[in-house]
């Protein structure tokens, strides 16, 4: 994993010959990367929208990781095996699965059409910004839930007794005793969404549209299209380093391993 | 089930309607999916123009579609027994202790945390300075290797770990030797731990994409022929292709999850 990384950071010194590659130390991809501010405002963008794909999934999913922790018996094996089941697929064929539902022939025109909502198929549902939220929430729901289900199971019933045999409400309970003990798993959970949201391509690619583009689609198109390994390299080092620096930063507030392994 | 924590008491009716919608989120898309792969319509869509199976047959009877598909599923069996026998020598190694064993428990589960489009760059690049061409076997298989390798090893190492010790020293004192103690005594043990670490691995290299589009070459998988034809054009056939996708994912992890659930612990 360090070879690959040191041969990218050389590669983005180098610069898109036009016979092949030029291997002559430069800065040039660095100030391009820098100056103008389209590439710097593109990581702005894609750590926006990491960001709010994250805080929707922690107010969807702490509800339902509650849920499951309070099923009993074959009723949570079937519930928790009915959140796992969407995820054990093809991440690509979940995406596309949007498609049918947000296009202008999709379901959602369709029940909006029929109940007299719209006259007319509305096409904003896709290929923007919010279809990539949508997309994001879809695929990475599972990666909130669980951690905070694990840390919600693991909850001494007896601290949730106490609480309420010396008169708190459900809702201080909620705050005081329940979240705090919750709160390893939510970062846990909030770490593993962010970082997948930051590096999506799939997602952005297939319902984004040219509004919806992230960091990822364009450190793609260097290697595909554009054909500018220098240049994607540089782009690709800064993706590596952001997270990097993300994980030192959360490191004092989450046990990093503990969020991979769900144990101590 | 224990009795513990939250469980035990009854989920507020609200909690519960909740769950219902977000059972509904996940679900709508892939039912709403496998309903337009039957629609005998030229376009994915509504309105519903009567049942039929033509994309199913057009799918299938498509050359490239059959090759991606036999690419992917030899590709996933090569993946699983590779990563998930990786996995279990680590998983060995680690039961005794030794120095930079920390160092290697996270590089280990490093391709976790690293996006899949920078490991499928970044993999493109060494390999392309190593002068190594792009194909199914000297590229893509690798790097389908150290993506399932980390789950395949936490699949495996918790069983591995929390095994009692004591029988495989009684083995070794009655006079078996190494290779004849781990088929007997270790082996059986974590056995449905191997079994899963082999179904995951193998889902887990049958879907991905980002990490193989780049170091593919000429050949094709299934996803990554599937990306190629909703890019190229949005052709009628793609839901019955991408639910042919979902079911042979989720037969295989589903076995998996039977697998492990049914083992005593």
């Amino acid at each position: 994993m360090l070879i690959p990384l040191a041969v990218m950071v050389l590669f983005s010194f180098w610069q898109k010959g036009p016979f092949g590659l030029d291997r002559t130390f430069s800065w040039s991809n660095w100030t391009r990367l820098v100056q103008g501010g389209i590439y710097l405002d593109l990581v702005a963008k894609s750590l926006r929208i990491a960001l709010i794909t994250m805080l929707i999934t922690l107010a969807l999913g702490f509800p339902l990781a509650y849920f499951l922790a309070q099923q009993r018996s074959w009723r949570r094996g079937l519930t928790l095996l009915l959140v796992f089941m969407p995820f054990w697929t093809s991440y690509v064929a979940r995406t596309f699965a949007w498609l049918p539902m947000l296009g202008r022939t999709g379901l959602v025109n369709y029940v909006l059409l029929k109940s007299g909502v719209i006259g007319q198929p509305v096409t904003w549902l896709l290929y923007d910004e919010g279809a990539v939220y949508v997309g994001l929430i879809y695929v990475y729901l599972l990666f909130m839930t669980i951690p905070i289900y694990l840390a919600l199971d693991r909850i001494d019933p007896a601290l949730i007794e106490a609480a309420h045999d010396l008169g708190a409400p459900p809702l201080a309970t909620l705050c005081f005793v329940i979240w705090p003990l919750a709160l390893p798993g939510v970062l846990g959970g909030c770490l593993m969404v962010f970082l997948l949201g930051f590096g999506a391509y799939v997602t952005p690619a297939l319902l984004g549209g040219p509004s919806g583009i992230m960091l990822g689609n364009v450190i793609a198109d260097q290697f595909g299209a554009a054909y500018d390994w220098p240049f994607g390299a540089s782009l690709a080092v800064t993706m590596v380093l952001v997270i990097f620096l993300l994980i030192l930063l959360v490191r004092r507030w989450i046990p990093i391993q503990r969020v991979f392994l769900g144990t101590d | 089930m224990r009795d513990r924590g939250l469980a035990g008491r009854s989920p507020h009716w609200v909690l519960t309607l909740y769950a219902v919608g977000v059972y509904a989120f996940l679900y709508a898309p892939i039912l709403t999916l496998v309903l337009f792969s039957f629609n005998n319509s030229d376009v994915t869509g509504l309105p519903f123009k009567g049942f039929t199976l033509q994309w199913y047959w057009r799918a299938l009877q498509s050359q490239t579609i059959r090759a991606a598909f036999a690419n992917s599923v030899m590709l996933g069996i090569a993946t699983a027994l590779i990563a998930s026998t990786l996995a279990l020598l680590l998983g060995a190694s680690f039961r005794s202790n030794f120095r930079g064993k920390q160092l290697v428990f996270n590089l280990i589960l490093l391709p976790i945390i690293v996006p899949g489009i920078i490991t499928g760059v970044m993999l493109l690049v060494l390999f392309g300075a190593a002068g190594i061409l792009p194909s199914l076997w000297m590229t893509v298989l690798p790097a389908h290797v150290t993506w399932a390798l980390p789950f395949a090893f936490l699949t495996i190492y918790p069983r591995l770990y929390r095994m009692d010790r004591s029988l495989e020293e009684a083995a070794m004192d009655l006079g078996a030797g190494p290779w004849t103690t781990f088929r007997e005594v270790v082996f059986p043990q974590i056995r449905p731990g191997v079994v899963a670490a082999c179904l995951f691995s193998f889902t887990l290299s049958f879907d991905e994409f980002v990490r193989t589009v780049f170091l593919l070459g000429m050949d094709r998988t299934l996803p990554v022929q599937f990306w190629y034809m909703i890019v190229e054009q949005l052709s009628p056939d793609l839901a019955a292709m991408a639910v042919i996708i979902l079911v042979v994912s989720i037969t295989v992890s589903l076995t998996g999850y039977v697998v492990v659930s049914r083992a005593p612990q």
